[in-house]
């Protein structure tokens, strides 16, 4: 009985977790909503899913080539100007406080909701923005039913709202070499310690540092 | 001869029913997800007359091996996807013009966009819904006691045939609950309340009315809230939407 009684609590704990939502600007906002954040699977490759992106400096890829080394994703929209400079800056943050030696094995992926607006050279001025040097930033611009998809994978939950802006889930991703889910830090500006683990653990169980 | 009959049998069983013009309109959602929003303005789109069977399923899943049970991706569904199919590509006995169910939002979307179109969005489908009960001239109270008789015994409307040729839309609300695009999107904004994470006499206060039929549609956006895009449930089909050329 009892072990079960542990198991109950453990999952209600997990799935309370999943479920929560990120309250912090509930007073403040204006004309946002954050959206709490999906469950997602984890036992697969998000790669899977088939369709073509378009990088910021203009070339044509499948999730899939990113294979290989870990990713930190996370989903934004070029003309935001509450909530995504801030996730753009947290997936800085944890690649910062990386160890040296392990920084260059990663890929910081920023997936645009937005179509229509962030076409590839919106996209690289945006990257540009926030420097870190040529081959650090992945900026994504693709089709509405692409990116739903992704987002449903990662669990972002968003939508369109009538003024063209988009209401969305605040979430960095870390996926490894395959491309399963394996860390989420929901919110702004949250600590980086876990997700900064969990890309240094990929590195290190894939021995990228000794390749 | 022989040859020639058989090429024109294999058009007649490729060849799909048209979908149906749902000419579009101003539209007052039963369920407000935007308390800022009260009324939508629809497009014109095409939509499905009825939801896809298991015959055209079958078909798809012939001509996509991908998809078939054996070599769908695991991040693609719970585990459960066609379980009741007796192999890859067989389907069980006597389910040919039945709703395909066990079909996860994934693999809805993968058949759409392989016929054309793409799943219809929550509003496009209830939109639908709401034209089609004008042109049944259901009163509320039947249509509250047609959804919720199938929720309370859904095998015995799930085994009545489907005719994949109606002219008109058929079987909205008599067979399967259908996938739409944006079905993780219970929310109102403003609130970060879902509605199935509020609690009952939160989530009413989203209803634009308290009438049967409102009641009624409530209970599907809340069947709705309880899905998960790998979800493969055996009261869960779909049809697909086209937008106008």
């Amino acid at each position: 009985m009892k072990p079960l009684m542990i198991a109950i609590a453990a999952a209600s704990l997990v799935f309370g977790s999943a479920m929560a939502q990120d309250h912090s600007h509930h007073h403040n906002h204006k004309n946002h909503t954050t959206l709490g954040a999906a469950q997602v699977s984890q036992e697969d490759s998000i790669y899977h899913l088939e369709g073509e992106w378009q990088t910021h400096k203009g070339d044509t890829i499948q999730l899939a080539e990113l294979q290989g080394q870990p990713v930190l994703v996370s989903m934004i929209y070029g003309s935001c100007t509450t909530a995504c400079p801030v996730l753009v800056n947290d997936a800085r943050r944890v690649y910062q406080a990386l160890p040296e030696a392990y920084r260059k094995h990663v890929k910081l992926l920023m997936v645009s909701f937005d179509q229509d607006r962030d076409t590839p050279a919106a996209l690289a001025e945006y990257a540009n923005k926030y420097g870190l040097g040529e081959n650090v930033w992945l900026f994504l611009h693709g089709q509405d039913d692409n990116i739903r998809a992704l987002a449903t994978l990662l669990g972002v939950r968003y939508r369109k709202r009538a003024d063209g802006d988009f209401d969305h889930s605040n979430l960095v991703t870390v996926l490894d070499t395959k491309g399963r889910i394996v860390q989420r830090t929901e919110g702004l500006n949250r600590p980086v310690d876990e997700a900064v683990a969990a890309l240094m653990k990929v590195i290190d169980d894939n021995h990228l540092m000794h390749h | 001869m022989t040859k020639w009959l058989s090429v024109l049998g294999f058009i007649a069983v490729a060849a799909n029913a048209e979908p149906v013009l749902v000419s579009g309109g101003e539209y007052t959602p039963a369920i407000l997800l935007d308390e800022s929003v009260q009324t939508l303005v629809m497009a014109d789109f095409k939509l499905d007359a009825t939801p896809v069977t298991y015959a055209q399923y079958l078909e798809y899943v012939k001509a996509n091996p991908k998809w078939q049970r054996a070599n769908a991706a695991a991040i693609f569904h719970d585990g459960n996807y066609l379980i009741s199919w007796p192999g890859n590509t067989e389907i069980p006995e006597g389910y040919a013009k039945r709703a395909v169910t066990e079909v996860s939002w994934f693999a809805a979307r993968a058949y759409c966009s392989a016929k054309g179109g793409r799943l219809p969005t929550l509003d496009e489908w209830e939109y639908a819904s709401s034209q089609y009960l004008q042109q049944q001239q259901l009163s509320d109270q039947d249509y509250a006691q047609m959804l919720f008789g199938r929720h309370s015994n859904p095998t015995a409307y799930s085994q009545q045939p489907l005719d994949v040729n109606s002219k008109a839309l058929a079987h909205m609300h008599n067979r399967v609950n259908e996938w739409v695009e944006d079905f993780q999107l219970m929310l109102t904004s403003g609130d970060n309340n879902d509605i199935l994470s509020s609690s009952c006499g939160d989530s009413a206060r989203f209803m634009a009315d308290f009438g049967d039929a409102s009641y009624a549609t409530f209970f599907r956006y809340q069947s709705r809230s309880n899905y998960r895009a790998q979800s493969t449930t055996s009261t869960l089909g779909f049809r697909c939407a086209y937008d106008m050329e």
